[in-house]
Order: C-alpha cells, then sequence, then structure tokens
C-alpha cells in the first residue's frame, strides 16, 4: 500500500536548501557529470567511510568498494537524473562548507561537520541518499561490485534468493 | 487480419487468450514491455525492487496525479512525485510480481446498494450480474491458474463448487502456530490463505521452491500463477497465439459508428507505426490505462472517447480502502514456538481473517467491512536495512548502526498485516485525459484525480485495531498501524463500469461495450464496486466469462 502523501521531489529538493544552492537542479550530460564526480570523489569516499566505518559488526565502505559502486550506480540509464545531480551537488556543499579540508579532518571534527550538516533539511537529505547508496552496494547482489565475497549478507546472516542475477540491470 | 487483437499480457488478456485460441481462433496480444522467460529472472533486488526497469521510466512514461490545493484541484505529474502507477510492464504484467493471496468476492459484494444501501457521496450500484454467474470462472481459475489453499467452513467464505483446493497449501513457517493460537485466544478465526502459487508441480510449471523472494520478483520455477506461464505459454503452444511484445497501442481507429477496424500500434524500440486489424478488439491494459486508451480514441463519432455515451467512461476509479500495520517478534521474549524456526526463510505465513468482512455489531453498527492477510515483512535486505535507522529524530551511522542493523536481522522478525477494504467509488476518483502533458509517443498522459471516501479509512481504522491485538497478543514490539486514503497504485480497478443500462454503463454484462459492439474490456475496469479483497482472482475469473462470450460472439461473425 502506498502510504507517502503526495511530494513534489524537485521542490522538496530545492525549496528544503537554506544554503543558496543553485536555483534549480539541472540534469546535466554524462561526461560533464564524470567530471564533477572526480572533483567531489573523495568527498564522498569519506562520508561513506564515516558512515560504515571498520570495526563495525558490517562490512567497511572501504572494504566493500562503494564509491565506485556508487558511481557505477549513478551513471547507469536506470537512476534517476535528478537524484544524480543531488548527489553531486550536497558533495560540493560539504566540501564548500568545511572549505575544502573535510576529508582531512580527524574523525571527531567529521562527525561534528556531519552532524552540523545533517541539521539542514538538505545536508539531512543528502547524508540520507549516501547511506541508501551505500548500503544498496554492501547488500546487493555481489554482481554490482560490491558485498564483495557476500560479506555484506554475512554479516547480517540474510542472502539474496536464487536464482542470483548473470547480469547487472536486468542486462538492460 | 486476426480475429482477435488483446490489449495487455496480464492476468485478464492471458484468460482471454487462452480460451480463444484452444478454440481454434487466431489470436494476437499486443504487449508493450518485453518478454522476461522464466529462466531470466532472478531475485536481484536492486532491478526489481529498487529501480524502474520492469515498468517504464517516469520521465518518460507518466500520470499526473490530481491534488485539492487551496480548494482548487491542481495535477503533479509522477516525475515530480514519484508514485508510480505503472505494474510491471512485461509479457505477464503485474502477474508475474504478485504475491499470489486471492480472495474470490462475497455473493453480497455484487450487491451491495442493495444489501447496504446510499452511502453518501459513494456512487454504489449493484451488479448486473451475481457471484452464481462468476463462480463456475472461480473454480476455472482455481485450477487453470493453480490456486493452492485449505478450504474451511467460515460465515463469511463464499460457497464453492469444487470441495477442496486440488492443490494443498504451500509450507507454513511455524509462525502460524502462534499466530492460530493468538487468533482464537481472541475469538477470531483465522483461515488458510489460498494463494496463486504452486506446492505441487502441474504440467511445465515446478511447485514453489520457497525463494523467500516472492512479492516483487518472477518465479523462477513457474509455480506463481503469472499469465505468463499459466495461460500464455499453453495459448502460444496452440499455434493460434501471435505475442506482440515492445508494441504499445496509442489508440484504436473507427471508420464507422459503431466498429473498430485497426489499432494503431508503435513499436517501443523503432518508434515505427503499423496498423493491426481484426474483427474484434480486448482491451486489457490496467483499468487506469484501459480507459485513457479509449479516451484516446475519440473521433468524430466518438468525441468524448471510444464507447463513451454514457459519460461514465475514466469515472468511478477504484483503488483499495485499508492499509498495513506491522510488529516485531523478539528472540528473548518469543513464546510459543523456537526462534530457530521463527528464522527459517521462505515459507509463508498463509493466514487471512475474514471474520470483519461485513460488520453487524450492537455497539459498532452494520457496515461492510473488509480482509485482512498476514505475513512476514518483505524480506528484501537493502530496504530492511534501510529503515527505521533514526533515532531522536538523527540518522544512525558508525558502529550504533551495524549494531542495530545486526539485532534488526537476528534477533527479530517482523511480522505484518495488510487490510483491503472497500474503495467506494465517488466523484473525485477517476483517470482523464491531460490536456497538457504527452507521453513520447504523442499521446495525453492519464491524468489521476484519487480522493477517496471518509467511510473507507473508518473501516480500515476499525479493523486496524482488531489486527493490532492479535499482535499484541502474539507477544510482538513496537506495533503499529497505517490507515491512510492513499491509492494503492498496485490494486487499481474500475473507470469502465458494466450495467444493463447504456446510459449509466460502458460496458455490457459480458464487458461488452454497449457502444461498439466489436470491443471488449476484459481487465478490473469493469467493476461497479471493487469488494474487500485483492482483485486477481475476480479479474482471471470475470476474464474467463468474458472469454466464454467472445467465443459465442465469434462464432456468429
Amino acid at each position: 500500500m502506498q502510504t507517502n502523501a503526495m511530494m513534489q521531489r524537485r521542490k522538496f529538493l530545492i525549496l528544503s536548501s537554506m544554503l543558496g544552492l543553485s536555483p534549480y537542479i539541472q540534469a546535466k550530460e554524462l561526461s560533464t557529470f564524470e567530471k564533477e564526480f572526480k572533483e567531489v570523489e573523495s568527498v564522498i569516499a569519506a562520508v561513506q567511510a564515516h558512515l560504515f566505518p571498520e570495526g563495525s559488526k558490517i562490512p567497511s565502505a572501504v572494504s566493500m568498494n562503494v564509491t565506485q559502486f556508487l558511481f557505477e550506480t549513478l551513471i547507469h540509464k536506470s537512476y534517476d537524473k535528478d537524484i544524480r545531480a543531488f548527489v553531486i551537488e550536497g558533495a560540493q556543499e560539504l566540501k564548500s562548507r568545511e572549505e575544502g579540508r573535510f576529508t582531512t579532518m580527524s574523525h571527531t571534527d567529521k562527525e561534528i561537520a556531519l552532524r552540523a550538516y545533517e541539521e539542514t533539511n538538505y545536508g539531512s537529505n543528502w547524508i540520507a541518499r549516501i547511506m541508501t547508496l551505500t548500503m544498496e552496494g554492501i547488500f546487493s547482489d555481489p554482481i554490482y561490485g560490491s558485498n564483495i565475497k557476500e560479506a555484506g549478507w554475512k554479516a547480517l546472516n540474510a542472502f539474496g534468493g536464487q536464482p542470483r542475477p548473470k547480469t547487472r540491470y536486468i542486462g538492460l | 487480419m486476426y480475429d482477435v487483437v488483446i490489449i495487455g499480457s496480464g492476468a485478464s488478456g492471458g484468460a482471454v487468450a487462452y480460451t480463444l485460441c484452444k478454440a481454434g481462433y487466431k489470436v494476437a496480444v499486443l504487449e508493450k514491455g518485453r518478454l522476461i522467460k522464466r529462466d531470466e529472472f532472478s531475485k536481484d533486488e536492486l532491478s526489481y525492487a529498487r529501480r524502474d526497469l520492469v515498468t517504464p521510466n517516469l520521465f518518460d512514461e507518466y500520470h499526473t496525479i490530481e491534488e485539492k490545493v487551496n480548494g482548487k484541484w491542481e495535477a503533479t505529474p509522477t516525475y515530480d512525485s514519484g508514485m508510480s502507477f505503472w505494474n510491471g510492464n512485461i509479457v505477464g504484467g503485474s502477474s508475474n510480481l504478485m504475491s499470489g493471496m486471492v480472495h474470490r468476492l462475497h455473493p453480497d459484494d455484487f450487491r451491495l446498494k442493495s444489501k447496504y444501501g446510499n452511502i453518501e457521496g459513494a456512487n454504489v450500484v449493484d451488479w448486473p450480474i451475481s457471484y452464481e454467474d462468476l463462480e463456475p470462472y472461480y473454480d476455472l481459475t482455481e485450477e487453470l491458474v493453480g490456486i493452492s489453499g485449505k478450504f474451511k467452513t467460515h460465515k463469511y467464505e463464499p460457497p464453492r463448487s469444487r470441495k477442496n483446493f486440488t492443490q494443498p497449501p504451500t509450507q507454513e513457517n511455524a509462525v502460524v502456530n502462534l499466530l492460530d493460537k493468538s487468533c482464537r485466544a481472541l475469538g477470531i478465526t483465522p483461515l488458510v490463505t489460498p494463494r496463486a502459487i504452486l506446492s505441487q508441480d502441474k504440467g511445465h510449471r515446478d511447485a514453489c521452491y520457497y525463494s523467500n523472494f516472492c512479492g516483487s520478483y518472477g518465479c523462477s520455477s513457474g509455480a506463481k500463477g503469472s499469465s505468463r506461464e499459466a495461460l500464455l505459454q499453453p495459448a502460444l503452444a496452440t499455434g493460434n497465439l501471435t505475442l506482440l511484445t515492445n508494441s504499445h497501442v496509442k489508440s484504436l481507429h473507427t471508420s464507422i459508428q459503431d466498429k473498430i477496424d485497426y489499432a494503431i500500434v508503435v513499436d517501443t524500440i523503432t518508434r515505427r507505426e503499423k496498423k493491426i486489424k481484426a474483427k474484434l478488439f480486448v482491451v486489457a491494459a490496467q483499468a487506469h490505462e484501459s480507459a485513457r486508451l479509449l479516451l484516446n480514441s475519440a473521433n468524430r463519432y466518438h468525441p468524448n472517447g471510444l464507447a463513451n455515451s454514457s459519460g461514465e467512461l475514466g469515472k468511478n476509479l477504484l483503488f483499495s480502502g485499508g492499509g498495513s500495520g506491522q510488529g516485531e517478534l523478539h528472540k528473548e521474549s518469543l513464546k510459543e514456538i523456537h526462534f530457530n524456526d521463527l528464522m527459517t526463510t521462505g515459507l509463508f505465513v498463509n493466514r487471512s481473517i475474514l471474520d470483519w468482512y461485513f460488520i453487524d455489531h450492537w455497539w459498532d453498527g452494520k457496515f461492510k467491512g473488509g480482509s485482512v492477510e498476514f505475513m512476514f515483512e518483505h524480506q528484501n535486505i537493502i530496504s530492511r536495512a534501510r529503515k527505521n535507522n533514526y533515532h531522536n529524530g538523527k540518522l544512525v551511522w558508525g558502529k550504533d548502526l551495524g549494531d542495530r542493523l545486526n539485532k534488526r536481522f537476528k534477533e527479530q522478525k517482523s511480522i505484518r498485516f495488510e487490510i483491503f477494504n472497500d474503495w467506494l467509488p465517488n466523484d473525485n476518483c477517476f483517470v482523464s485525459l491531460d490536456k497538457t502533458h504527452k507521453d513520447k509517443y504523442g499521446m495525453a498522459v492519464g491524468k489521476l484525480r484519487l480522493e477517496g471516501h471518509p467511510q473507507d479509512i473508518k473501516v480500515g481504522k476499525y479493523i486496524a485495531k482488531k489486527c493490532e491485538k492479535i499482535l499484541e497478543e502474539m507477544g510482538a514490539k513496537n506495533i503499529y498501524s497505517s490507515v491512510s486514503s492513499a491509492a494503492s497504485q498496485n490494486l487499481v480497478a474500475g473507470g469502465c463500469r458494466f450495467g444493463n443500462d447504456p446510459k449509466t454503463s460502458v460496458l455490457n454484462k459480458y464487458c461488452q461495450a454497449h457502444d461498439v459492439p466489436n470491443l471488449y474490456v476484459a481487465d478490473a475496469s469493469f467493476m461497479p464496486t471493487g469488494g474487500s479483497v485483492a482483485y486477481t482472482w475476480t479479474i482471471y475469473a470475470n476474464a474467463f466469462r468474458v472469454a466464454e462470450h467472445i467465443v459465442q460472439h465469434l462464432k456468429k461473425i
């Protein structure tokens, strides 16, 4: 059953921003996307590593190749182009509000920075999106390049059903 | 030229194709999606449950949804809202992806107005046929599609011509012992859910193998009673069926007043258009899309849409009232059954409650109620991991997240209930054509106005309270339920009411258009009221009934 109230996604993404970002989110060409992604890749990777650290009861971001998974997920045609742009812009914003230092911060400072970012609706949505994209890697079939040796599934004792996919995205 | 062209390959299209092909007629089924064969299906959560790979991308094809804002109706495209009203656009339609929990309607569902009278603000009418007219086809569906179950007499179980199901129920998780005991302690009668899933091999289809990932996924043994496995495959074997995939019908063409001569079909890959001719046309595209196709087929003979002299086309669209609820069974407080048995994967819960199908209570009053299904929370791993990761309004991450997920997956299992009650037909629930938005083929998209009737929520809440009591009795923790007037995107009916009066209905009692005799609408569009169970079994049964009439019609041509 559908339970969500009607919500206009674009308005939600944009109006919840209190940060003076671009007035509208443009769906950008893939080549532009790749270039922009490279510029914020280290920020996204650092956020993923902070949310999914070593020593947890679930596999760490670093061990599960999740940043590459995130990139490959975003460029696939099945992925929502608005959210693709949102992932980049949210990372640019984090990079900018921490004056380019986020990746080199201590664990404690990263926690403070992310909790502060979470205080804004925009930041909270963005962090939640990064969490979803990371979990999609760690807990989807290993064919997608993360969940290496089913480590994510083993950690939760929950395994994908049979038969398993032989191709990504039903070959599309 | 075909004898019959069927638009849509889901439950109803499959039932009509099967019957006509077996009777020796040449049939073309036009499906806008592609064919995914049994051995191509997998349990790929990312593909089937998290991306639009078996439904159109909403930026390409969408609906608009009307919402009342400051007293005015405003339409929002679904690419903005994210609410998809597509359901399984592949060969076999959404019957590939169902969970297969099915029930027959009750005889009183066919005469709701006579039974309960008028309800203010609702357009309730009696059906032009009775349960007895449909019963033989419910029975036929049980056999051909394959419905497993175990009949038990109950005051609200409709009568059956066959004593028991041809297949025993699918295997059940030990949780049913706890659920049954808890229901009985509350004076509630649990019933075994009839399920369109084979518990035993049947012809070319193998029994269920309990994959743990059933609903939302295609079946890899053929056990699920999809139109593709149960009906289209045998129809293809007759040599009489031409299955045309990636074939979207833009409109139906009438060159004279009362006869369709061809369908205008676009190849969804090459975008080439062609005309496909037939003696008869059967629309089976799912209720809201069937009405849209007829509205988009307006011409000088039918200025308000094909077969719409009544003005009823697209009106009285139905969804399903009700909602759902859930509770957690925790390892440390589990009673009656062993935790390891609870955690066994793949086995079904298979329990329904019909005790509140009709309410006649000294205090609560007399009104139409609904049915309830019990099931485990969907076992999708990503969605379960992603759920409820907030604490005091803050996202949980880091090692705390690892601890939380570990507990959720290893020390508890969630059981849920879903309530199905009538979505009362009303003036603010219909599909029309959007005047601004067009799909990628240049045709007006369907504009859906989706207001529910207040009675639907009242009934849903009444039943939800009773179901919460069952979960409490089971010892479940963190129980909650949610009943809303939001339209169920996967349960759609109405829009082409059948009836005896051409002035107030689109179809006659055989689901043949009053205005255009070589047009039939075979899907759930015909339903004037929806009943209080999922539509699937009724869609199959009615389509078999309609198909038998079409055979008689063809004999006369």
